[in-house]
């Protein structure tokens, strides 16, 4: 019988704040841009099917806010996490330095987990610090596929989230097995039976 | 089960509005329904996903169109229910043959679990509660017993022939329905038509086994310029021999051969394969595809429907193949209807039979029929004969066009089809060929036996469904090993196709515009603001913010804080947070409260909390969450004036002014400082509190009766908290018990107990040499701290202020606190005797210790000389 979709992974953006997390999502969610800069205060997530090999695979998006004084909070939200997708600014030195920590942040809160990182705001050459050469070889010794993107001129946006929803495909393809193990539900037993929902009437 | 009660009707469902008067939770449900879908029962059962928990209800529906039952799980987006739009879909699982459900509780959380699963899907987890709150609902064995028996009725009874069991009806309740149907709605966009040539064959062989024939089947059928895609042959009396018929293994030889042969005598020049052949008793279907064709088709099946003696025997009847080639759905039927001329309404009963008893399974769901399929060619001995009126003569010469048609105006076959009893909405192509039936074998002449049987166009081959274009229709006169002539027909039909780089491109659109939809759907909220900000807080003194949160979207909004890990509630000790959960309706909002509060239970956490924050400490992040939507953070911030109580004795001897002139950040500075190096030998606001009891005289009776630091503090407590944390050098703002009251707290609420890190050891030392040994290796502001408290003590005792046992007793636990969680009375013993050594009167070895420490222990009257002069550091 023919389903909405064939998988369903969730994905994680994570990166210093103002790198591009959402403009990166919206662009792929919604083909839009705004140049307008909004702080994400919280932990958003955005829906999109793609077509991969004749599967569709429904992605679940995970935006989380960047600032420094959320940074134990938002490391809960890596559970259950497929992919991360590690953002930095290649017009911010320091952004791409944070890197470093963001990967520690992955290894202290997921298990196995498919990354990618993504130099964003790649659209213009006199304001790029970070050198492509730099990102690539710090990629290839963390053993994680670059992706230089703009969100603003939609460049390489759809190939790089296309490409971690392939790893994430290919991981589960070959460990279908195990994942069903992993996808028990462990909660604690929460019987809040007695929730309160008031009635405005 | 009646079939009454299982296959629901009209009755049914007006029975059940009139039971239901009044708004009940199953007439709500029952509104979500079309007129002829009944709602059997509703089970309240929820389900968990992360760490949250979905109140819902399963409700079992039955469609009359479709005859079948489902259950649909809905979550309730507001409980009680008020209207049916306060129901949402979010799983549709039809009652067929692989539809499950089991309890298996093995490591599981609850015994109140179990699990529902159809088709490919995974299965999904239900829980319930023990007890039903909503009095139209059923208990868990009612559920399992009624699906059970809905599952059993529908699927181990006899199908009733007349109703066509199908789950169509659930495609409006299924989410997949979005994207299929939006699919569907553009199809113009992607499909083409595509030719391709159908060769349809019917040859009834009179149990002539194929080796007879000399003569290749290539006339018959190799006919016609273009070679066709497809190959639909039928055969009829492959061999009807009772003998035959009794030995499978011949039977099979025979059909083999035949089809070895046919796929032999097909079109030259192109590469074919069988695609499927099927075969009952002696009526077998062989369908022939070209090679590279092969790959397009999907979804094959066949069937047979047996009829002739008993209905079952298989001497007539029909077999059918169905497959999908591209998007189109076709099917063949080769049948073999009964014989003779009078049979007529046989026949036509026949035909019904094949028609409605002719299923093509998927997944478990009796889905294809017949007239399922967009192209359909239905070929075989349909046996219908002329009918000459009485005494009318056979006429001379029979192979003029004039002839066939003056005997087709007596065709049975077309007197029935024009009076729709059977074949209805099928059509024949013109035939310009000659009575199939009965020829002298061997020969092209008609029977001349006793029987002398007339002719008939018994071989026929009929199509229904669009663009479907005759291009030949035949007789083959020179294959004569049979008394039936063979029959062909030539057709070009235009099958739908999907030209996959456009149906790639409008999928990709529809599921976008699918995808946007749920992601403007999503619920939001919008808070007033996302910063709380407390400005100064000072100890023991509320305050509270409030903050408004508006539904902004066009549906009603569930919101709540959300549990977090560290620490294990939806907000830090020093906070509360109300409401902790409401739903917002449409355009409402809903003023939030956040009181904070350090009072002793909670000034330990906030101060561990700066002291391990690197940079500005915030009181706390809470997060706000939107049901099936967003996270939003709210941050608590300000800044926490600090003061005396809770700060450790080291961290006050590193004072070079009052508490109170301290800010957060700086205090920080004083409490992460490890190093031995203090401005006082014992923090001044301790030196304060035992001067001013000490001066007190008789006033101490009974003042250390009992202490908890869950206790409301006295109305006097904030003064001598200033007094203290501005060395205020006015007179003591309370009384003796105030003053008691803050001892005790400044002794118990700093983070670490004052006889730390040796409590453990000192409790179970044996005598007060033996303590007095590890006391000497506290920091000397804790050294000097217990000292001077124990001689204070122990002079209260002398002048029988308190009572020895008892000051020991809360003391002991102060000093000595564990942090273990279960205090046990061993325990609080211990702590008992171990202070009782220290500040009892007559303890023979009140001397041994005490030599050279802050104060010594030489009774009262040094007291206070002793304790000024330990403040010059």
């Amino acid at each position: 019988m023919a389903r909405h979709f064939d998988h369903m992974f969730k994905l994680l953006i994570i990166g210093d704040s103002g790198v591009g997390k959402s403009s990166l999502l919206i662009r792929f969610s919604d083909d839009t841009f705004s140049g307008s800069y909004i702080t994400t205060i919280g932990v958003d997530f955005k829906i999109r099917t793609v077509v991969i090999d004749g599967l569709r695979v429904k992605l679940q998006i995970w935006d989380t806010a960047g600032q420094e004084r959320f940074r134990t909070i938002t490391s809960t939200y890596y559970r259950g996490t497929h992919g991360v997708i590690i953002v930095y600014d290649v017009t911010n030195g320091d952004s791409f330095a944070n890197v470093r920590r963001w990967l520690e942040e992955i290894q202290n809160n997921c298990d196995v987990v498919n990354k990618v990182l993504v130099g964003n705001k790649n659209d213009d050459p006199d304001r790029k610090v970070v050198i492509t050469e730099d990102a690539q070889r710090f990629a290839r010794q963390m053993d994680i596929e670059l992706f230089e993107t703009s969100a603003k001129d939609n460049l390489n946006v759809e190939d790089m989230f296309l490409s971690i929803t392939r790893q994430v495909l290919n991981h589960k393809l070959r460990t279908a097995s195990d994942e069903q193990q992993k996808d028990r539900i462990q909660v604690k037993q929460s019987k809040n039976k007695g929730k309160t929902n008031k009635c405005c009437s | 089960m009646e079939r009454g009660s299982l296959y629901p009707n009209g009755a049914d469902t007006s029975a059940a509005a009139a039971a239901a008067p009044e708004k009940t939770t199953m007439s709500i449900v029952q509104q979500r329904f079309k007129a002829d879908e009944t709602v059997h029962l509703i089970f309240e059962a929820y389900q968990i996903r992360g760490q949250e928990h979905f109140e819902g209800l399963l409700t079992l529906v039955s469609s009359a169109s479709g005859g079948t039952y489902a259950l649909i799980s809905f979550s309730l987006l507001r409980t009680p229910l008020t209207a049916s739009n306060e129901l949402k879909i979010n799983k549709v699982f039809p009652i067929n043959k692989t539809f499950q459900l089991t309890t298996d509780t093995k490591g599981s959380i609850s015994e109140q679990q179990f699990d529902l699963s159809t088709d490919d899907d995974r299965p999904s987890k239900y829980y319930y509660h023990p007890i039903r709150t909503d009095l139209s609902a059923v208990d868990f064995n009612e559920f399992c017993a009624k699906i059970n028996s809905c599952k059993k009725a529908m699927w181990e009874a006899e199908l009733p022939s007349e109703t066509t069991l199908n789950f169509r009806w659930l495609d409006d309740y299924r989410e997949i329905g979005e994207v299929k149907q939006e699919l569907k709605k553009r199809q113009s966009q992607y499909i083409v038509y595509k030719d391709i040539i159908v060769y349809c064959a019917t040859w009834n062989v009179n149990n002539r086994p194929c080796w007879d024939n000399n003569n290749s089947l290539r006339p018959w059928l190799a006919s016609g310029e273009k070679a066709p895609d497809i190959y639909a042959i039928g055969l009829q009396e492959l061999d009807t021999t009772a003998k035959a018929m009794l030995n499978g293994n011949q039977m099979q030889m025979y059909a083999a051969q035949w089809i070895r042969k046919m796929v032999e005598s097909v079109h030259d020049g192109v590469e074919y394969e069988e695609l499927q052949s099927v075969r009952l008793s002696g009526i077998m279907l062989t369908v022939i595809v070209r090679k590279e064709l092969r790959q397009h088709i999907v979804r094959c099946r066949v069937n047979s429907v047996a009829r002739g003696m008993f209905n079952a025997l298989g001497n007539k009847g029909g077999v059918a193949v169905s497959f999908q080639l591209n998007e189109a759905k076709i099917c063949f039927v080769n049948s073999h209807l009964a014989a003779h001329m009078t049979y007529v309404a046989e026949r036509n009963d026949d035909y019904k039979a094949i028609e409605d008893g002719m299923r093509f399974e998927e997944n478990g769901l009796l889905c294809r029929t017949i007239n399922d399929h967009d192209h359909i060619f239905w070929l075989g001995d349909l046996n219908y004969r002329i009918q000459e009126p009485n005494g009318q003569q056979r006429p001379g010469p029979m192979n003029d066009a004039q002839t066939f048609e003056l005997l087709l105006q007596y065709d049975q076959l077309r007197t029935e089809m024009s009076h729709d009893r059977c074949f209805k909405g099928y059509r024949e192509g013109e035939i310009k060929f000659a009575p199939t039936y009965k020829y002298d074998v061997g020969t092209d002449t008609y029977d001349t036996s006793e029987k002398q049987r007339a002719p008939a166009y018994c071989d026929r081959v009929l199509w229904k469904g669009k663009r479907i274009e005759q291009l030949a229709y035949n007789s083959v006169m020179e294959i004569r090993q049979s008394d039936h002539k063979p029959v062909y027909a030539i057709f070009r039909v235009k099958i739908k196709t999907r030209d996959e780089a456009k149906y790639k491109l409008v999928l990709s659109e529809v599921l976008k515009a699918v995808d946007k939809r749920e992601n403007d759907n999503q619920p939001q909220i919008i808070t007033e603001r996302t910063i709380i900000e407390f400005g100064l807080v000072r100890f023991n003194e509320p305050a509270m913010r409030d903050f408004n949160v508006y539904n902004n979207c066009p549906q009603q909004v569930d919101f709540m804080f959300k549990v977090k890990d560290s620490p294990n509630d939806i907000c830090e000790k020093w906070l509360h947070v109300d409401p902790q959960s409401d739903s917002l309706m449409i355009d409402s909002a809903r003023s939030i409260r956040v009181r904070m509060l350090v009072d002793p239970t909670s000034i330990t956490g906030l101060l561990h909390k700066i002291c391990n924050t690197p940079g500005k400490c915030d009181f706390d992040i809470l997060i706000l969450h939107v049901r099936s939507g967003r996270d939003i953070f709210i941050t608590v911030t300000g800044e926490y004036q600090p003061s005396c109580f809770g700060l450790s004795m080291e961290t006050m001897c590193r004072t070079n002014r009052p508490v109170g002139e301290y800010k957060q950040d700086e205090i920080k500075q004083l409490m992460v400082d490890v190093t031995p190096e203090y401005r006082v030998t014992m923090p001044r606001e301790f030196f304060l509190l035992i001067d001013y009891l000490h001066k007190q005289g008789d006033q101490l009776k009974g003042i250390f009766q009992s202490y908890d630091r869950r206790q409301p503090l006295s109305s006097q407590f904030n003064a001598v908290r200033d007094w203290l944390d501005t060395w205020s050098e006015d007179e003591f703002p309370g009384t003796p018990q105030t003053a008691a009251e803050a001892l005790l707290l400044l002794l118990d609420l700093p983070e670490q107990a004052l006889l730390e890190p040796f409590v453990e050891d000192l409790l179970h030392s044996r005598s007060k040499s033996e303590a007095m040994e590890l006391i000497a290796l506290l920091s000397a502001p804790k050294r000097n701290v217990f000292m001077h408290l124990c001689m204070f003590l122990r002079e209260g005792i002398e002048r029988h202020d308190y009572e020895a046992n008892n000051v020991a007793a809360i003391f002991g636990r102060i000093l000595l606190r564990t942090s273990k969680s279960n205090v046990t009375l061993d325990y609080q013993n211990l702590c008992s005797q171990f202070m009782r050594r220290f500040i009892h009167v007559d303890s023979p070895d009140t001397n041994a210790g005490g030599n050279g420490h802050a104060g010594g222990a030489n009774g009262a009257s040094g007291a206070s000389g002793t304790s000024g002069a330990s403040l010059q550091a």
